[in-house]
């Protein structure tokens, strides 16, 4: 995650069990103390979007209850909560495509400070051109894609973009597209579109940690038992693993640097599962080795 | 103070990002004034439009009304000219 926590009752200094009353006068005093129209420290500006962000959490209770649960996800769960018209919502927007479903975030600063058609852009001290806002939006990849990297088309705001995003990709990262948000103000610069990766779920692969997946290896009973080379599916083709002799389900096999790109270089591993698989219909030839199979191996054997 | 010729308030208020009627009542209390160059309507100066999003910007984050946010700003202003000569 690309963003830090931040304790929003330390940044406003009050306990944690300050009422609404409390939270609201140390946030006005604070404001008045950090607008950066009024205050010309070079933090003032970072100090006073982080207030307006402390106090648009911890003034409303339900946001706050879900903060004091969750932390620095809080969030994160927001956007995971499936919601009944999200799909509606951003069809009728327009900003859904084939694989990619674009979605504006709720921007805090914006609401606070945006505010729709009147609302200034960026509160700049300087009395010049305005920066426009940045923009954040969510890009749903397959992990093929991700590993691959590529490019979309994205719908935002009534124009289209290209977009290019580079092979690795990871699920929650950020990439940053240099003025391709809001358009500024006086001539000033536009902000920055962001994109968060959003990974759908693999119908084979399942993340493990960071640079990890796991992935199911079925095998028969006697390649469990006597040990086999089998095909194991990778998120770039087939690779061959050996199964050792007498491996149970559950059984993990490493193959190193199969799993997800790193970004500091090498690739993690992918971990394959052992799920012995046992032939739903038995010929009479199988049938006949499996009971003799019963016969010569005591229970306990299986322990 | 600004090389640009002087612009219609509708300028003014497309610049600074708020409605016309805002714009006008900022005029009201005189946060900013028309041009003196004569012209057939009035024109104003560009850099009307940055004081008007400062003070829009101090209005709508302190919770201040329009009086509150040109007395601000004017006062902004005086610290400025004092800290300049100090």
């Amino acid at each position: 995650m690309a963003l830090a926590y931040t304790d929003y009752y330390e940044v406003l200094g009050v306990p944690r069990d300050a009422d609404q009353d409390a939270i609201r006068r140390a946030y006005r005093k604070l404001a008045r103390k950090y607008h950066p129209d009024l205050n010309s420290d070079s933090d003032a500006e970072d100090r006073f979007k982080a207030l307006g962000e402390a106090h648009e959490v911890l003034s409303d209770p339900d946001k706050r209850e879900r903060y004091d649960r969750l932390g620095a996800n809080w969030r994160q769960q927001e956007q995971d909560a499936p919601d009944a018209n999200f799909e509606e919502f951003f069809d009728r927007q327009g900003f859904g495509s084939d694989d990619a479903r674009v979605e504006f975030s709720d921007d805090l600063f914006e609401r606070l400070f945006g505010g729709g058609a009147g609302g200034g852009s960026g509160w700049r001290r300087s009395d010049g051109p305005l920066r426009g806002l940045d923009r954040e939006a969510l890009l749903e990849l397959s992990l093929e894609d991700a590993l691959e990297g590529g490019r979309r088309k994205l719908t935002l705001e009534h124009r289209e973009i290209d977009v290019n995003f580079p092979a690795g990709v990871r699920d929650g990262q950020l990439i940053r597209l240099a003025g391709q948000g809001a358009p500024g103000r006086d001539g000033g610069p536009p902000g920055d579109l962001y994109l968060r990766i959003a990974l759908k779920p693999h119908p084979h692969f399942r993340p493990r940690g960071n640079d990890d997946l796991d992935v199911d290896l079925p095998v028969a009973p006697w390649e469990a038992a006597l040990g086999a080379t089998v095909p194991v599916q990778t998120p770039t083709g087939t690779a061959q693993v050996r199964v050792p002799p007498g491996s149970s389900s559950g059984r993990r096999l490493r193959l190193r640097g199969r799993g997800l790109p790193r970004s500091q270089g090498g690739s993690g591993d992918l971990h394959a599962i052992v799920k012995i698989t046992v032939p739903k219909q038995l010929s009479d030839r199988e049938r006949e080795l499996y009971e003799q199979l019963a016969e010569s191996s005591p229970r306990e054997a299986t322990g | 103070m600004n090389d640009e010729q002087p612009v219609e308030l509708t300028v003014v208020a497309q610049r600074a990002g708020v409605r016309i009627t805002v714009v006008r009542r900022y005029l009201e209390f005189g946060l900013f004034e028309p041009h003196p160059e004569p012209a057939e309507a009035p024109r104003y100066d560009p850099s009307s439009a940055a004081r008007i999003a400062r003070a829009e910007r101090l209005r709508r984050d302190l919770g201040l009304n329009f009086a509150g946010a040109v007395l601000v700003c004017e006062l902004l202003d005086r610290i400025r000219e004092l800290e300049a000569q100090a």
